[in-house]
């Protein structure tokens, strides 16, 4: 079931044309990650679907519920975690839940089990200022799932935190789309996308120039898995076999060694490996490379994420 | 509901603040003690004396406080440690040291009065004793017993006094204070709105089922209710610590809220409209100390040229300060005060309507 359906989505400030014509939609239980370089329109688009913003043009859709800046329904379905820790310093941890969950009109048993949640039930009485980096993510995390919201929006929730921290929230993150919530990812770590993202979409200069899982996209722009081999034995022989294996799409020979591309390194390795010692060549070392999102990126882009 | 909780969260967040609470607490209720110990507040005047203070030391108006010279009793004077000085040493004439103010004046005029019974007593000690035959000290005792009615002296009042009789410094100091604190603390606590805005929490807001509309008004109310306890504070602490009158109580409750009304409004504007908190609690005190200046809370309205008259009541200090002079020196109540109220609510309106739309506009732009 769809939670989000985001269509024809385009925000101008003055001469800027900040979001053009984005559209993408999230499934329940779907973890969505809308990567781009700074400036690329990610934030602009993400205060669209929350309310924050209204559009010039197109439409968001929450669980059937169109969103605007005063949409009070569509509004109850999503949690909203910010890039900059939206949170009163000068207010204990509890402090802060409290006042979010008079806002979203969360009864206050949810404050404890989101403090719960994200592991700061022991510091809750402290205030928000003596928090660490990661403490103050966590709780950032916290607000935006008080109401136990349809659809989570977290928008670089991980930037700047300690490794445990970071780790915590991701799990947090895993455990929320198991259990059936739609969520909008925004990082500048790609492997935090790699691990987290069902799906990717990339944003650049206002509009979404590709979209899908990590292998689609690495098919769509030609890039495959490589196997690279040294070995000991008949090279010639053994690149001749190889090339007629059926997953084999290119080999060449350099040194004591084959370099394969291949459809899937992961499906293909245990029958080439099988097919080299079948014909009596010695496999010294084996070395896979599959293109990752940060080569889709910089593909795409011409840039990297963190640029 | 969701009104009251963000301005709970503004109260809330002020009271935190150790320095916030100095300027909200301490600093008004010290500046009424000192305006009013200053300017004649009900304190007993101390004389110092180099010499034979005599019959000064039985004046129960006056305290006396010893000094070894005159050196150091004229330093006492001038730095205000003592009301006025007495040197009276040998037979030379006494002198008096005393600042040219209205306190110095009246120990003058009291050290004067009794010495001069003091030495209407000896000479009439003398002569009794000279016509008598009894010694010196049955003699006075014969003066001391002799008792005079009090000649009776109708007095008729006219005119206007600026000041009622029994109108003392700490009345006088209480109302310009909270007057000038109750705005300035509504300027300078508006940083908080800024940080809000700064930190993305309003923006946070903004993305929660709550209307934008809801989300100022929670601001608005958070800054009233902070510029609120800040007039109640130098309104019960100067009734209960110095023994301030307010005059009539609904006309005081009455001014003192249309008051925070305009300062919540003003604060509402200024956090509105600056984009740091540096801005805005600089542009706040400048604002601030300036309007109260103008506005006749450092030096009374009464004593202004025409002109600077005039430019009080363009201010709504001006307007709050002569509401409550009508109540402390005048006489007035509710009613005497609603042109006073009228005005006030006009400042009101028009400072929360233009920091609505500002901070409305900043926040979902």
């Amino acid at each position: 079931m769809t939670v989000l359906s985001c269509s024809g989505l385009s925000r101008r400030f003055g001469d800027v044309q900040a979001v053009d014509d984005v559209s993408f939609t999230i499934a329940e239980g779907e973890t969505y990650g809308l990567l781009g370089p700074n400036g690329a329109g990610k934030t602009t688009t993400i205060s669209m679907i929350t309310g924050v913003l209204e559009p010039d043009a197109g439409e968001v859709v929450v669980a059937g519920q169109p969103m605007s800046t005063r949409a009070i329904a569509a509004k109850r379905l999503v949690g909203y975690v910010p890039q900059e820790l939206a949170l009163y310093p000068d207010l204990t941890g509890r402090e802060n839940l409290r006042f979010f969950a008079s806002l979203y009109g969360a009864a206050r048993s949810r404050v404890d089990h989101v403090l719960d949640v994200v592991g700061l039930t022991d510091r809750a009485g402290d205030l928000a200022r003596e928090y660490s980096g990661g403490m103050k993510r966590r709780l950032n995390v916290a607000v935006g799932l008080l109401h136990e919201p349809r659809l989570l929006v977290l928008d670089e929730p991980t930037a700047g935190v300690d490794p445990q921290s970071r780790n915590q929230i991701m799990d947090n993150v895993r455990a929320l789309a198991a259990a059936g919530m739609a969520i909008l990812y925004t990082t500048h770590y790609m492997e935090e996308a790699e691990r987290l993202c069902d799906r990717v979409g990339v944003i650049d200069s206002g509009r979404l120039i590709a979209e899908g899982t990590r292998r689609e996209l690495v098919e769509k722009l030609g890039e495959r898995d490589r196997i690279s081999l040294l070995l000991d034995g008949d090279l010639a022989h053994a690149a001749a076999m190889l090339g007629d294996l059926r997953d084999v799409r290119n080999v060449a020979v350099h040194g004591h060694g084959l370099d394969l591309v291949v459809d899937d390194a992961r499906e293909c390795l245990p029958v080439v490996l099988s097919a080299i010692s079948s014909n009596g060549v010695v496999v010294r070392s084996v070395e896979v490379t599959e293109p990752d999102l940060e080569t889709v990126f910089l593909h795409l882009t011409g840039k990297a994420l963190r640029e | 509901m969701k009104i009251l909780s963000i301005a709970w969260m503004n109260l809330r967040r002020a009271m935190r603040d150790r320095t916030g609470l100095f300027f909200l607490v301490a600093l008004p209720l010290m500046l009424v003690f000192i305006i009013g110990a200053a300017f004649g507040g009900a304190t007993t005047p101390l004389l110092g004396v180099v010499g034979d203070a005599g019959a000064l030391r039985a004046e129960s108006s006056l305290r006396v406080k010893d000094f070894p010279d005159e050196a150091a009793l004229r330093s006492a004077v001038e730095h205000g440690e003592v009301s006025g000085g007495l040197v009276r040493t040998g037979t030379d004439t006494p002198r008096m040291l005393v600042r040219p103010d209205r306190t110095g004046q009246q120990v003058r005029m009291l050290v004067t009065t009794t010495l001069t019974q003091e030495a209407n007593r000896s000479a009439a000690g003398d002569f009794v004793a000279s016509r008598t035959g009894l010694d010196r000290a049955a003699a006075l005792s014969a003066v001391d017993s002799v008792r005079v009615e009090p000649v009776e002296v109708r007095t008729s009042t006219t005119g206007e006094a600026l000041f009622p009789r029994d109108y003392s410094g700490f009345d006088l100091g209480a109302a310009n204070q909270l007057v000038l604190f109750t705005f300035l603390n509504a300027l300078t606590t508006s940083a908080a709105l800024v940080e809000s805005r700064a930190l993305g929490v309003t923006r946070r807001m903004l993305a929660t089922p709550t209307p934008a509309g809801v989300v100022v008004a929670g601001e608005a109310l958070g800054r009233v209710v902070i510029a609120l306890l800040q007039g109640l504070i130098v309104l019960v602490g100067s009734a209960l610590l110095f023994g301030v009158r307010w005059g009539d109580p609904l006309g005081a409750a009455a001014l003192l809220g249309a008051f925070a009304l305009v300062s919540g409004g003003a604060g509402l504007l200024l956090g509105a409209l600056c984009r740091t908190q540096q801005q805005s609690t600089g542009a706040g005190i400048l604002v601030g100390l300036g309007l109260a200046a103008f506005g006749g809370c450092m030096v009374p309205i009464e004593f202004f040229s025409p002109t600077l008259h005039t430019v009080a009541f363009t201010t709504p200090h001006g307007w709050a300060a002569d509401g409550f002079a009508a109540l402390t020196r005048r006489g007035g109540d509710l009613l005497t005060v609603v042109p006073h109220l009228g005005v006030l609510l006009g400042f009101a309106v028009v400072l929360f309507a233009l920091g609505a739309w500002r901070l409305r506009r900043a926040v979902t732009a």
